[in-house]
């Protein structure tokens, strides 16, 4: 999905199955970058992206911790770092919670909201989704 | 044996808690299974927060290094307890931040190393439902407790004073998280909880039909991502956010979100046999949810504890207390654990 898709989802169920397919094409060491507003799902699309990787924790947004570690039941990928930068006010905040540590290790893949809030501090091939909402529950998921 | 057991009885605990906003200490005096604050210090960092919309880490951080020895200083100073007094140091090892959950249990360990005493290390969720416990209150057990902050929404079954079982839980935004979110969405400032809540007092709580989500699923679980986002649809459907609008939209979501945590929480209670109720956390201090659990407390007759207000919110004193129940051990013992869970 390294190449411009897009996908349309009418509902968070459908948003959740999206996230969980889009585990199947990550590798270790992928940084991924979530971009939309509040409510546009993207806690939701990192609950089946954590499915998919097999993680048995519910996995809640990480607004006020700000960084969430998740063990998987994945083969190759050993932890889900899932990180909401909602909160965020100077992207060096990111690397005051410890957060760059994680960055490309092949055995980690880390999840960013509000992934423009520190685009300068990821690292420079980052994948990124962007998240639409269109009419009511129908969601617009762009990865590019 | 009599001086002895006199002297078993009393205990001093000084507690530290820096887990978020706030850098805390207390002292607090354990006497026969009761538990008095003597000192009770709260150094807010929400007005630093404020300019810049939300807790940063850096600075709360920071802030904590700059503030945790005044804080202690002038805690042990106002229970009149010296050093050589106390008889073991609490402090928050987790949930937490990591740069703020450092400065705390550094603080501690370096205390603990040279004033030669134990540690206890304190699980922040747990120590909530502790500051139920202070000033004489008496806990009848199983209890069914109700944690809501801003990072947490829990329901704990407690069947004694040291074991918690986690019934249910939030599967995505915490409660005071959606509080936050949902006081953005309508243009108010943070902390965006307090300030919905007096907003909403103008507001009528029928204006729109929110959802309550999950209310009839056959579990304890709370989910409050839904809520915001319906929140949201009514902002944008809203030609112009006017005053009573927003007061309408702010009174109807914190009834949304009352209504589930209360009958969440009063089934868990039937269905767990519980003999007493209890709130803890910072939206505790929300008085429609303390209102509320409290009539229907009253209708399937069992009592209820809330902490006074300053021991809802984040502080030391409920750390103390937590200190009293776990055991304490050697300060290189102390390791901290963001994702600590009950």
């Amino acid at each position: 999905m390294s190449t411009r898709q897009t996908a349309y989802t009418t509902s968070g169920t459908e948003t959740k199955a999206l996230g969980k397919k889009f585990a199947g094409v990550l590798c270790g060491g992928d940084v991924v970058g979530l971009f939309g507003d509040l409510g546009a799902g993207k806690t939701t699309f990192v609950k089946g992206l954590a499915q998919g990787f097999g993680v048995r924790r519910v996995v809640k947004s990480p607004s006020f911790t700000l960084m969430n570690i998740h063990q998987t039941k994945h083969r190759g990928i050993k932890q889900l770092v899932h990180i909401d930068c909602y909160r965020l006010t100077n992207p060096n905040q990111l690397e005051e919670i410890g957060a760059l540590e994680y960055f490309g290790r092949k055995d980690i893949v880390v999840i960013v909201e509000w992934a423009e809030k520190v685009k300068r501090l990821l690292p420079k091939k980052f994948l990124k989704v962007y998240f639409n909402i269109k009419k009511g529950d129908e969601r617009e998921v762009r990865f590019g | 044996m009599l001086f002895w057991l006199i002297y078993n009885d009393f205990m001093l605990i000084l507690g530290i808690e820096t887990s978020c906003d706030e850098t805390a200490a207390a002292v607090v005096e354990v006497k026969k299974g009761r538990f008095l604050s003597r000192a009770n210090t709260v150094l807010s960092q929400i007005n630093i927060h404020k300019k810049y919309g939300g807790v940063v880490p850096e600075i709360a951080a920071r802030k904590h290094v700059k503030n945790i020895i005044p804080v202690i200083d002038q805690t042990l100073k106002r229970a009149r307890v010296s050093p050589k007094n106390i008889d073991r140091i609490a402090v928050t090892t987790g949930p937490g931040l990591m740069t703020s959950l450092l400065v705390g249990s550094q603080t501690a360990k370096t205390l603990a190393f040279a004033w030669n005493k134990k540690i206890v290390p304190v699980n922040h969720l747990k120590a909530h439902l502790y500051a139920n416990f202070l000033h004489n209150k008496k806990v009848i057990f199983p209890v069914v407790a109700l944690i809501v902050s801003g990072g947490h929404t829990e329901l704990i079954l407690m069947r004694n004073a040291t074991s918690f079982k986690k019934i249910g839980q939030t599967i995505d935004d915490a409660a005071g998280e959606a509080f936050d979110k949902v006081a953005q969405l309508i243009g108010l400032s943070y902390p965006g909880g307090p300030a919905l809540a007096k907003l909403a007092l103008g507001g009528d709580a029928t204006a729109f039909a929110f959802p309550r989500p999950m209310l009839d699923a056959d579990n304890f679980d709370f989910s409050f991502s839904g809520l915001k986002t319906a929140v949201r649809y009514a902002v944008e459907k809203s030609p112009r956010l006017t005053s009573p609008l927003k007061k309408n939209l702010a009174a109807s979501f914190q009834q949304a979100s009352v209504d589930v945590l209360v009958a969440k929480t009063v089934r868990a209670a039937t269905v767990y046999k519980a003999k007493m109720l209890m709130l803890a956390g910072g939206v505790a201090a929300n008085v429609l949810l303390r209102d509320t659990v409290t009539r229907e407390a009253k209708k399937i007759k069992r009592p209820l504890l809330i902490p006074d207000f300053i021991f809802c919110t984040d502080n030391a004193a409920m750390i103390a207390v937590a200190g009293y129940f776990e055991k304490p051990v050697d300060w290189d013992k102390i390791i901290v654990d963001p994702n600590l869970e009950i």
